[in-house]
This record gives C-alpha cells, sequence and structure tokens, in this order.
C-alpha cells in the first residue's frame, strides 16, 4: 500500500510540473491553446450572431473559455523563459489577455447579436496571431 | 421481450460507457487524431460485451456479483487491494460526474456553481432514496438517450465518411505515437471501466435474474454496449469533423456540447445538455452504487436497493457516506474533466485483479453447472484479458510522459 502511495504521489508529481521555465517547445504547445480558445471563442460568437444559442450557455462558456485565457496570460506573464523566446513568450501572454478581454465581452452580453457579430472578426485575427507564435 | 427489460444494459451503457470522461476523452481523440482511432471504440465495445455478458450470466445463475468473486477466488489480501482501488477510482469518478452534473446544470441555468453542486448532491440522494431500481434505470438510461442528438450532428457535420470507414482499421498516421498510444489506452480503459461491470452484475442480482433470463442478459449487454460504443462513434467524429481543422483543443463540457450547437443551433445544444445531464447522473449513480455494492459484498454485508434501507443499514449508509465524501472533494473546486482522465487511467491500472476472478468463476462448473464458459467465451476472455494487462503496464507510463495528454 505505502508502495502504491507513493507511486500514486510521484505520478502526480510528474504530471503536475508544467509551471517551470517556458522553453519553444512549451511555447509552441500555449501557443496553440490560446489559437484553440479564440477558434472556439469566434465559433460561439457566431452562433450567438445566429441566435443559434441560449442566454445562460453563452454566458457561462464564454467565462469558462475567458477564464482559461486569462490564466494563460497570467502564467505567460510571470514564468521565467528560455534565452532569445521571452519576446514571445511575453507577447502570447498579451495576445492571450486580450482573448480573454474579447471572451470577456461574450459574457457580459450574451444576448446581444451585435456584440457577438462584432468580436467574431477580432476573435479570427487573434487565433491567427497566437497560430503565427506556434510556427 | 418488453423494451424495457433492456434497461438495465442501456443505463450500464450510457451511464458507464458514455460518462464524462468518455465524452472528453472521445471528442479529444477526435480533435486530435480525427478518426484514426474509432478502431480503439471497436475493440473495447466488444470487451465489455464480453465481459459484460460474463458478469451478468454468473449473476443470473449463482447470484454472485463481481466483489463475491473477487472476495473468493482473489483470497483476502489481494481481494483486498482490489477493493482499494476500485473504491479510490470509483469515488474519484463519483466526483467527477458530480462535478459534470453540476456544469451541465450552470450551462442550463446560469445559476452559481457551487450552489449546483449541493443541488446536485441532495438531487441525487433523493432520486437514489425514493426511486426504484427500475425507474432509475429507465429515467437515467432513456432520459440520456438525447445523446443520439451528437449522431445527428456528425452526419450534419458533413465528415470524410472514406476516412471515417479508414479509422475502423488500425493504423497511425502521426508524428506523436505516444499521445496516439494514451488516447488508445484512455479510450480501452474507459470502454472497459470496471464499475460499469459492478454496477451490471449487482443490478443482475437486484433485479434477480435467473437462468431463464440469460438471452435477456445477452441482448442488454450487446444492445446497451453497442449502442454506447455507437455514441463514441458519433463524438470521436463529430471532434474530428469539427475541431481538428480548427485546432480546437475541447477541454470544457461546454466545448462539447459546441458541437451539437453548431451543426444543429439551439435544438441542437439543447438537447445535448440534457442528454449529457441524464448520462452523467445515471453515471453518478452507477459509481454511487457501485461504491456500496463492492464493500458490501466484499465484506458479506447485506445489500441492494431491493431491500428497504432498514434491511440492508450498512450498505446504505456506504453510499451516503460516499455522497458525502464526493461532495466534498467536487467543493474544493477541482476540476471535473480532468479528475475523470486520471480517473480513467487508473482504473485502467486496476482492470485485471477485477476481470480475472469474473473469468475464473464463468469457469467454474460448480457455480454455473451447464453454464460454463463456451469456448468463443474463453477465447475471448484470455484475449482481452492479456491486452487490458498490457493497459495496465502502459497506462500511467503514458500518462506521465504525455503530461496527461498534453504531449
Amino acid at each position: 500500500m505505502r508502495r502504491l502511495c507513493a507511486a500514486a504521489l510521484l505520478v502526480v508529481a510528474l504530471t503536475g510540473s508544467n509551471g517551470g521555465t517556458v522553453d519553444s517547445h512549451a511555447l509552441k504547445r500555449d501557443a496553440e491553446k490560446v489559437s484553440s480558445l479564440a477558434t472556439e471563442g469566434e465559433l460561439l460568437a457566431n452562433d450567438m450572431a445566429k441566435g443559434a444559442s441560449t442566454k445562460y450557455f453563452a454566458r457561462v462558456h464564454a467565462k469558462e473559455l475567458s477564464v482559461a485565457a486569462s490564466d494563460l496570460a497570467d502564467a505567460l506573464g510571470k514564468r521565467p523563459t528560455s534565452p532569445g523566446i521571452e519576446g514571445d513568450v511575453r507577447k502570447l501572454s498579451r495576445l492571450a489577455a486580450k482573448v480573454s478581454r474579447h471572451l470577456e465581452q461574450l459574457h457580459l452580453h450574451p444576448t446581444s447579436r451585435t456584440v457577438a457579430k462584432s468580436l467574431e472578426q477580432p476573435l479570427t485575427d487573434d487565433a491567427d496571431a497566437a497560430d503565427e507564435l506556434a510556427k | 421481450m418488453k423494451i424495457f427489460q433492456v434497461a438495465l444494459g442501456i443505463l450500464a451503457a450510457i451511464g458507464g460507457f458514455v460518462d464524462i470522461g468518455d465524452l472528453v476523452f472521445n471528442v479529444s481523440a477526435g480533435a486530435t487524431f480525427g478518426y484514426q482511432l474509432l478502431w480503439v471504440v471497436v475493440i473495447g465495445v466488444v470487451g465489455i460485451i464480453v465481459y459484460s455478458e460474463m458478469c451478468g450470466r454468473v449473476a443470473a445463475v449463482s447470484g454472485k456479483a463481481v466483489f463475491d468473486a473477487v472476495r473468493e477466488r482473489l483470497g483476502f489480501r489481494t481481494g483486498l487491494m482490489a477493493l482499494v482501488s476500485a473504491q479510490v477510482v470509483n469515488l474519484m469518478t463519483l466526483t467527477a460526474e458530480i462535478g459534470g452534473v453540476a456544469i451541465c446544470l450552470q450551462l442550463l441555468s446560469g445559476l452559481p456553481y457551487r450552489w449546483l453542486i449541493l443541488l446536485a448532491g441532495v438531487a441525487l440522494a433523493i432520486v437514489v432514496w425514493v426511486t426504484s431500481f427500475d425507474w432509475i434505470e429507465r429515467i437515467f438510461g432513456y432520459g440520456g438517450l438525447c445523446l443520439l442528438v451528437f449522431a445527428v450532428a456528425a452526419v450534419k457535420l458533413h465528415p470524410a465518411w472514406g476516412a471515417v470507414g479508414h479509422g475502423f482499421v488500425p493504423h497511425m498516421d502521426t508524428e506523436s505515437p505516444l499521445l496516439y498510444a494514451y488516447f488508445a489506452v484512455g479510450l480501452l480503459g474507459a470502454a472497459m471501466t470496471p464499475y460499469e461491470v459492478y454496477f451490471y452484475s449487482s443490478g443482475a442480482v437486484e433485479e434477480q435474474w435467473g437462468p431463464k433470463d440469460l438471452g435477456l442478459n445477452k441482448v442488454n449487454a450487446m444492445i446497451g454496449y453497442g449502442l454506447g460504443g455507437f455514441l463514441s462513434f458519433a463524438l470521436m467524429i463529430v471532434g474530428g469533423a469539427l475541431f481538428l481543422d480548427k485546432g480546437i483543443e475541447p477541454e470544457f463540457l461546454g466545448s462539447i456540447t459546441l458541437g451539437a450547437e453548431v451543426p444543429l443551433g439551439q435544438i441542437g445544444l439543447l438537447l445535448a445538455l440534457v442528454g449529457i445531464l441524464f448520462a452523467v447522473s445515471g453515471a453518478a449513480i452507477d459509481t454511487l452504487f457501485s461504491g456500496a455494492y463492492n464493500l458490501a459484498q466484499f465484506l458479506g454485508w447485506e445489500w441492494g436497493r431491493y431491500r428497504h434501507p432498514s434491511g440492508a443499514p450498512r450498505f446504505t449508509l456506504t453510499w451516503i457516506v460516499l455522497l458525502v465524501l464526493a461532495l466534498g472533494a467536487v467543493m474544493t473546486g477541482v476540476d471535473p474533466v480532468q479528475l475523470t482522465e486520471f480517473a480513467v487511467i487508473f482504473s485502467a491500472v486496476a482492470v485485471p485483479l477485477k476481470y480475472k476472478p469474473i473469468l475464473l468463476v464463468a469457469n467454474d462448473r460448480a457455480y454455473m453447472r451447464e453454464y460454463v464458459n463456451t469456448r468463443l467465451a474463453n477465447t475471448l476472455g484470455l484475449i482481452y484479458l492479456v491486452l487490458i494487462m498490457i493497459v495496465s503496464v502502459t497506462a500511467v507510463p503514458l500518462l506521465i510522459l504525455t503530461n496527461v495528454g498534453q504531449n
């Protein structure tokens, strides 16, 4: 039983250790995550603009995505980076914060088709910018 | 045969096969590898049908559920290990499912998450206390059929059907073989997750099956888990057709329902949310009962939902304690989706300890008389036992090497 507990702790320690230095691989992964959040936000905004979503779903899901983007922005803003990529990491942090703000607007205006429509292109642009950083 | 009689298999399948972990795992697999892993679902479905049929047959002929067999065949010490691992994974899964119910209610109502966790806990307690086993099966099994909206969504998303067909043939077209293996192991583990089998075999005893019900047992296992597999296909196709090209990593329950909203609009969204609500609630009840069944069977207590709570007080107390523990755990703010991924992988590790004794009892003429395993059942049972041993050995290393599927 003691060995089982030790193994479980080891697993948690090994799998939960993603708060260290941001290297180019981590930058790529995080950029893909930001792109994913922005693209999903764009899908949601598109549905909201068409009246294909519901008020509560739009509000709650937009908030989930916004919080995820904001958490990423915070982490990328603070974590140490490998030499030569700090500029890109901080740029990605600012981009994630921007995605979070756009998604927050969807959260605050879950029934406004106009707001949703106006956010589709910015979220697409955010996703494209994140894709650039992922390359 | 009355249609309601297949409800046990449907509940076990909808509540067990398509729980929060499967929803996330299948859609994520589609979003990461397209349709390449559809073949793994087929293998998982056949495996769970083989072992569920065996468990149902053992329960119908001998009146013994899984942990009766575990205790008898593995001895106290190994049996205790199997019990502890089963209870830990059950509690993790129950916590994740209750969190999933609360998220679903939040997506439907917009109310605060923590209040909805409490509401979900109280509602589950009331349902389990006042509703008969038959009606629990019917309400959650058939309510979960709303998930079929994902099959319609999959068609409406116009996937490349040639690629879908190719997905049923094992192949690997990726630069991330470890991640591919992680998803394959996860999908197999999720399909053959043992709490489905605990619930199914104990349910057969609850319904007082006898040898005359062996036909029903086969139909239940095949239709129920076949349906679960069909839903898994649909979820993976939705993941591949909608999320893969766009580069979306679906990490939330809400992301999955977008898979129905985008092609079908509000009605698709609402059906998906209601289907997930019933399926995840059914899974919560499956795991809640499974935890109480396992402990009661292992320790030889009176058990069964068909008894009045005063007729099986320790069994009743066990599920109440499990529910309170899970509610406490989910109130800490743990992410249900991530927790269920861990639960699936850890359950894969311990699976052989549960399936081996079933295979042994199903071959014992003293218990099974003329209903012992056929040669086909034994061959399939052995093949799957070897397969789940491989899964059990590789699950944790893959979890670590892929950083929980994050590559």
